[in-house]
């Protein structure tokens, strides 16, 4: 051990060892799927983000929100089917289109995999990012008020703007209005859904037991 | 055996002819590294108070959610891997980095050259991890763990590392003595290990990015990488190095160190893989992951055998010496991490605590804890050579171990009990994620509490360097070397 490259082979050979054989080798083995096609689900799938939730993801990424808030799903521990949060385990054809990933290590927060399925209201989303208190009580989210803008009612109304509870409202004569940013995140969590079944993902364990009774029965 | 031979000599002073000429020879080569090493310890202080107060703002901001909340760029999602970043990157590398420092010069037994090289690579570390920061503030963070830099910084970041780990591979080839120490063996591991860690993962992930699922993967690996195979080296090669440098005793079982040293190489740089059982990747990686994190308990086992019994040769030595009191509670956090990181892989624990608070409470014990501490003590070692002054007032010191030491407790026991608890209500029942944030509360507090704690240990500690940097030398400093130590122990046969 008294050669420095004698150290640096060595380091690098194991390095290299476990990278070829655990973290390259998944990648080459799963890595490249292509997506799914279903006629009967609508076609392709994933469906991919585009447009406005596109835009959105970038505000997601740009706020961090990754930093207590993941987008995966597992049947096979935890308790994320019975708390509504998805149906399936989240398998790798899920992610394809996500570049970067925003799969999140902590929730600190819950998952938002589905958000889009569970919260389907435009306005709950605005109102949950204005002020979280207004939609979940208690809860230790911090508000974005930064995504919206408060301003002098000229005239009518602005139709977007938020419709606020008695104890948040801001002063008579003024409005909170969402910008650009806001409209995006929101667009970007009603997208959040995986409301397909791909093959390969297994769903909750019941689930799964009532298709094998169905395909028993089929058999008999 | 001539280890043993020269330590006891070394301890027993019966003949210090010579040891005047040896210590001007040391003189040389702290002098010859003096500039470099004392701006990086400058940027790590500086650092260690920023990436408290970041870790505090984020802790805070967990139970008092509008807390500096109305500005965009102090939002949560921004201030928590700003503290994360800046705890690695700002303060615990440019620590590590001195100690490295210090230990290849001293161990090298010879003056370096091109230490304006090193100043400036240093410096240009530090300007990236300030780009990045601001990065981050501004909005342009990646969504990867330990990886949030954007891309422009951490261009910057990984240049001037190579040109770090330059500086530090030709002060090892330049040296006197061709055997070498467990130390530099360490501190060359976690060179090459960075480059190659940080190089892939960021070609896996912004280069040409890997498909979905498998970015978690790397980005996994990579930050548990960074402390496997970058952090711990250093703190471990740190380690090495003090304990028979403050202690006057050999590390107990030396020749075992090679064997685990080797594991720990093979087995810490896959354990992250275990992060992600249950996920969107094959199976088998997962579990591959959660074996290799298990078999770290064998390298672990000769660390705890190795620094317990050589710092319980001489317990009540460890209480005279500053460095040797921080070194001794970094050990004991190291040990105490290693068996949380161990045992909190398995999958039946991973059942319970994944994607809780649990991991960074651990992540937080390790980073704080064992690292902040023993790059601490070796901090106040190497000042008082390179400067060949006092520490100015103990009371300092003391105030810094207690606080910190109490703090690092305090913030591990919130967050691991209180992961445990998250994850149990989590992971095992459908309680309202309301309730479940409720109930986590106090451990929040605990965190905020923890972390206040060590804020006043950094101050004292800035206090004390900056003190020590400024203060002229009083009559006896300038007048006579104060170190007087045993040059034999300098260099070991391994």
């Amino acid at each position: 051990m008294n050669r420095g490259p004698f150290i640096f082979l060595g380091v690098f050979l194991f390095l290299s060892l476990t990278w070829t054989l655990v973290i390259n080798k998944a990648i080459q083995q799963t890595g490249n799927l292509s997506p799914a096609y279903d006629e009967s689900q609508g076609g392709v799938l994933p469906r991919g983000i585009v447009g406005a939730a596109a835009q959105g993801k970038i505000v997601y990424q740009e706020l961090g929100c990754i930093a207590c808030h993941t987008q995966q799903v597992r049947v096979a521990t935890g308790s994320d089917i019975d708390r509504g949060w998805g149906a399936r385990q989240s398998v790798a054809r899920d992610y394809i289109d996500d570049q970067p990933a925003l799969i999140g290590t902590i929730r600190l927060g819950p998952d938002l995999t589905n958000v889009g399925q569970r919260r389907p209201d435009d306005q709950w989303h605005l109102l949950h990012f204005y002020n979280p208190q207004i939609t979940s009580k208690g809860t230790n989210m911090p508000a974005f008020p930064f995504l919206f803008e408060v301003r002098e009612i000229v005239g009518e109304a602005s139709d977007r703007g938020l419709d606020l509870p008695e104890e948040f409202a801001v002063a008579e004569g003024y409005e909170v209005v969402p910008t650009r940013k806001a409209e995006a995140l929101v667009a970007y969590m009603k997208s959040l859904k995986t409301d397909y079944d791909l093959e390969e993902a297994p769903k909750s364990n019941e689930a799964m037991s009532e298709e094998l009774t169905i395909a028993l029965e089929n058999a008999n | 055996m001539s280890l043993i031979g020269n330590i006891c000599s070394s301890i027993c002073h019966q003949n210090l002819d010579g040891d005047e000429k040896n210590r001007e020879a040391q003189r040389a080569i702290d002098a010859s590294i003096r500039f470099p090493a004392l701006s990086i310890i400058k940027a790590s202080m500086v650092w260690m108070l920023v990436a408290t107060v970041f870790g505090l703002i984020a802790s805070i901001k967990l139970h008092t959610p509008g807390f500096l909340g109305d500005c965009s760029f102090l939002t949560y999602g921004k201030v928590e891997p700003i503290f994360w970043n800046v705890l690695v990157y700002g303060w615990l590398f440019n620590a590590g980095l001195a100690c490295a420092v210090f230990i290849l010069a001293r161990l090298g037994g010879k003056p370096l050259d091109n230490s304006l090289f090193l100043t400036i690579v240093s410096a240009a570390w530090n300007t990236a991890v300030v780009v990045g920061t601001i990065g981050i503030l501004v909005g342009d963070q990646l969504p990867y763990r330990l990886l949030e830099f954007p891309a422009y910084a951490s261009l910057i970041l990984f240049v001037s590392f190579l040109g770090i780990g330059l500086w530090c591979l030709l002060a090892f080839r330049a040296r006197a003595y061709r055997s070498t120490y467990a130390s530099q063996w360490w501190i060359l591991a976690a060179l090459f290990s960075f480059a190659w860690i940080y190089s892939g993962a960021q070609i896996m992930l912004v280069g040409s990015p890997a498909q979905g699922a498998f970015q978690a993967l790397a980005n996994a690996w990579y930050v548990e990488n960074v402390f496997g195979l970058l952090i711990a080296p250093l703190g471990l090669a740190t380690i090495y190095y003090l304990i028979p440098k403050t202690l006057g005793v050999t590390v107990v079982g030396y020749r075992y160190t090679n064997i685990a040293f080797w594991t720990w190489i093979l087995c810490a740089s896959i354990a992250g893989a275990a992060k992600l059982v249950n996920g969107p990747i094959p199976v088998w990686v997962a579990s591959t992951g959660v074996i290799a994190a298990f078999c770290l308990i064998f390298p672990t086992t000769v660390f705890g055998i190795q620094f317990l019994s050589s710092l319980f040769k001489r317990f009540s030595a460890i209480w005279d010496s500053a460095s040797a009191r921080f070194l001794f509670a970094g050990a004991l956090l190291f040990l105490t991490t290693m068996v949380f990181k161990i045992f909190g892989a398995l999958r039946m624990s991973q059942d319970v605590v994944q994607f809780s608070v649990f991991d960074a409470g651990v992540s937080q014990l390790a980073y704080f804890g064992f690292a902040g501490l023993v790059f601490s003590g070796a901090g106040y070692f190497i000042l008082q050579r390179l400067l060949n002054k006092e520490i100015p007032s103990s009371t300092l010191v003391d105030l810094q171990f207690w606080t910190q030491l109490m703090g690092v407790i305090v913030v591990a026991i919130g967050l691991i009990s209180g992961g445990i608890q998250q994850g149990d209500l989590m992971n095992g029942s459908t309680a309202d994620m309301l309730a479940v944030v409720n109930t986590m509360r106090s451990s929040y507090f605990l965190t905020s509490m923890g972390l206040s704690l060590f804020l006043i240990g950094a101050i004292a500690s800035n206090v004390t360097f900056f003190w020590m940097l400024l203060s002229s030398r009083s009559e006896k400093e300038a007048s006579s070397s104060l170190i007087e130590e045993a040059p034999e122990l300098e260099y070991t046969a391994s």
